[in-house]
C-alpha cells in the first residue's frame, strides 16, 4: 500500500487492538499496526465490516493464536480483506487461517521463517499479489500455478533449488523474483510465460556451460516393455495383465519432445540448452527427453543429442525471442 | 591569473532550494563533484517535499523526473519497492549522484568485463546506503547494481546525473554480456506519464523474420538507476 487512503478511514494504532475498536471505526477500510510489537491479532478484528486493508509488519506474531480463530468465516471481514501484509513476523508456517480467505489479492510474508508453502495455496483464488521473499524455502509447490489471476510472485531470498515446470501455468505472470537461491537451471516450461515482463535471476548458481548429464541411467526391462507398447499402440485389455502393470502403462508421459512420439515412465535423459529469455542472456534451461538418441525439437538431424553448438542453442532463441520482454532487473 | 577552485560548502534546507543551489553550480562547464556531493548530503530528507514525486509500480522500481537542470542536468526520484533491484549497468560516461530519502539501498560495485565478455564479472565491494548518504559514481569508477534488500520497507532515492543521458548498459553478472538500453520515466515533474513502445528490428529480430510471419520487437520500459 503505497498511496495513501483517505485518513479518515485509515488507523495507525500504537498498542493492542482495543475490544472497542468495531464499535468506534465501523468504517474502517485500512488498519497499520505495523511495528507495535503485538503477539497476536485478537477477535476485534472480525467485526470490522469494512476492512480491506490490513498491515501488521515487523510483529511478533507467528505462535499458535496468532491470527484470530474464524477469520475467514467471518461473514463481513471474511469477504472483504483484500490486501493483508504479515513481512516482519516470525511466522514458520503459512497460517491456516488464511487460507479461507477468497477475496483476499494480495498477501505479504516477507522476512519470516517460512519452510514451505502449503498446497492449499491455491485456495486464495483472488491472490494476484504474493510476496515470501526473506525466508526459507526450499521448493515451490506445483499447486502454486493453480491460482489464476497471479501476476506478481517473489520468492527471492530463500533456499529453492527448482522451479516447477506447472508454474509456466501462471499465465496472469507479469513480474517473476528468484534472486538469492540456489538454482541451477530452469524448466524449458518457463519460455510459455508469455506476459512475463521482469524476472529476477541474480544471486543463483546457474550453470554456465553444457552440461552433460552422465548419469543416464538405462531404461529398465519393464520400462521399455511399457514404451514399446506405448509407442505401437499395442492393445490390451484389463484382462490382460496384472494390476499393478495396467496402472504402470497408465503412467506414461510423452517424450517433450514434439516429433518424438516416444514416452517415457522413469527414465529420461535430462539437458541443458541456453536461452535468451526475458533480457537475460543464456539462461540454461532444463530439458527432458525420452532417450539421448531423442533430439530436441529446434536441432538438426544431424546433430548428436549431448552436443551442444552455437547455432543449436541459437535456434532455441529464436524461438524464444519473440516473446523476449525487455526486462532489466539482475 | 587563474582563479583557484574553492570547494564551497552549501545547505539545502529544503528541496526546492537543492534545485536551486544546482542549478547555480551546474551553470558553468565544470562540475565540482565534491561541491555537489557535499550539497548532496547536506538536504535533510523531507518526504512532505518529494512526496508528489513518489509514486510508486507493484512490478518494479520506478525513474521520476523532478528537474532537467536547464539541460545540464536530469534530477530524478527512484522509489523501490520491497525487493527491487536494477540490473548493473554504466553511466554514459555522466556524473551520477545518488541520495537515500527513505529506507536503505544496497550499492554493489563491479570491475568492467575483460573485452571479450566472457566470464562471471567481479564484483569490487558493496555497502548499505542509509537515510541521507550520498553516493558518487562514474564509468570510471566502475559499474554498480543497486537494490533494496529489504522485505519490509520501501525505499526512495534521489538521483542527479550530468550531463543527462537516456541510453546506458546494462550487464549480465554471469557472462560479462552487454546490452544497451533505452531509460524512460514512470512520471514527469509529479504527473504520471506512461512510456510508449518504440519499434525496432535488430539483428536477431532479422532472423527471426525469417521463421515469423510477423513479429514485432520492442523495447518496453527500461528503468535503470
Amino acid at each position: 500500500i503505497r498511496s495513501s487512503p483517505n485518513p479518515r478511514y485509515r488507523q495507525r494504532l500504537p498498542g493492542p487492538l482495543p475490544p472497542g475498536l468495531a464499535r468506534w471505526f465501523p468504517a474502517l477500510e485500512v488498519l497499520d499496526v505495523s511495528g507495535t510489537g503485538l503477539a497476536a491479532l485478537g477477535s476485534e478484528l472480525l467485526s470490522l465490516p469494512r476492512l480491506h486493508t490490513l498491515l501488521a509488519k515487523n510483529n511478533r506474531l507467528g505462535g499458535p493464536g496468532s491470527l484470530p480463530k474464524g477469520l475467514a468465516e467471518a461473514p463481513l471481514l471474511g469477504r472483504s480483506l483484500r490486501v493483508l501484509n504479515l513481512s516482519g513476523n516470525r511466522f514458520a508456517e503459512l497460517p491456516a487461517a488464511l487460507l479461507g480467505l477468497r477475496g483476499l489479492q494480495s498477501l505479504s510474508l516477507g522476512s519470516n521463517r517460512l519452510h514451505s508453502i502449503p498446497p492449499e495455496i491455491q485456495e486464495l483464488r483472488s491472490l494476484e499479489f504474493l510476496y515470501l521473499g526473506g525466508n526459507f524455502i526450499t521448493s515451490i509447490p506445483p499447486e502454486l500455478a493453480s491460482l489464476p489471476s497471479l501476476s506478481y510472485l517473489v520468492l527471492c531470498d530463500n533456499k529453492i533449488q527448482s522451479v516447477p515446470p506447472q508454474l509456466a501455468q501462471l499465465h496472469s505472470l507479469r513480474s517473476l523474483s528468484l534472486h538469492n537461491n540456489l538454482l541451477t537451471y530452469l524448466p524449458r516450461e518457463i519460455l510459455n510465460l508469455v506476459h512475463l515482463e521482469e524476472l529476477s535471476l541474480r544471486g543463483n548458481p546457474l550453470v554456465v556451460r553444457f552440461v552433460r548429464d552422465l548419469t543416464y541411467n538405462p531404461p529398465s526391462l519393464q520400462e521399455l516393455a511399457g514404451r514399446t507398447i506405448k509407442s505401437r499402440n499395442v492393445s490390451y485389455t484389463p484382462g490382460d495383465l496384472p494390476g499393478n502393470l495396467l496402472r504402470y502403462l497408465h503412467l506414461a508421459s510423452n517424450c517433450p519432445n514434439p516429433k518424438c512420439g516416444g514416452v517415457y515412465f522413469d527414465s529420461c535423459v535430462r539437458q541443458i540448452k541456453f536461452v535468451d529469455f526475458c533480457g537475460k542472456y543464456r539462461l540454461p534451461l532444463m530439458h527432458y527427453l525420452c532417450s539421448p538418441e531423442c533430439s530436441s525439437p529446434c536441432s538438426s538431424a544431424s546433430q548428436s543429442s549431448t552436443s551442444q553448438s552455437e547455432s543449436d542453442s541459437e535456434d532455441e532463441a529464436i524461438v524464444a525471442a519473440h516473446r523476449m520482454q525487455k526486462v532489466l532487473l539482475g | 591569473m587563474e582563479q583557484p577552485v574553492q570547494t564551497q560548502m552549501w545547505k539545502a534546507q529544503t528541496l526546492e532550494e537543492l534545485v536551486q543551489i544546482l542549478h547555480h553550480l551546474f551553470a558553468g562547464d565544470k562540475v565540482n563533484v565534491a561541491e555537489v556531493q557535499a550539497l548532496m548530503d547536506s538536504y535533510d530528507s523531507n518526504p512532505l517535499e518529494w512526496m508528489q514525486y513518489a509514486k510508486f509500480d507493484q512490478y518494479r522500481y520506478t525513474r521520476n523526473l523532478v528537474d532537467q537542470g536547464n539541460g545540464k542536468f536530469n534530477l530524478m526520484i527512484l522509489c523501490w519497492g520491497e525487493g527491487h533491484g536494477s540490473s548493473i549497468h554504466d553511466h554514459t560516461d555522466s556524473h551520477c549522484f545518488m541520495k537515500v530519502l527513505q529506507g536503505n539501498l544496497k550499492e554493489t560495485l563491479f570491475e568492467w568485463p575483460n573485452k571479450k565478455g566472457i566470464g562471471e564479472m567481479m564484483k569490487k565491494s558493496e555497502r548499505v546506503l542509509r537515510e541521507n548518504q550520498c553516493a558518487y559514481i562514474n564509468d570510471s569508477i566502475g559499474l554498480h547494481r543497486v537494490e533494496n534488500t529489504s522485505h519490509t520497507e520501501c525505499a526512495v532515492s534521489l538521483h542527479l546525473y550530468s550531463p543527462p543521458f537516456e541510453t546506458c548498459s546494462t550487464f549480465d553478472q554471469r557472462t560479462g554480456h552487454k546490452q544497451k538500453v533505452r531509460m524512460t520515466f514512470y512520471s514527469q515533474f509529479g504527473e504520471r506519464t506512461p512510456c510508449t513502445l518504440t519499434s525496432g528490428l535488430n539483428k536477431m529480430g532479422r532472423k527471426l523474420n525469417q521463421y515469423l510471419f510477423w513479429f514485432r520487437f520492442s523495447y518496453s520500459q527500461c528503468l535503470l538507476v
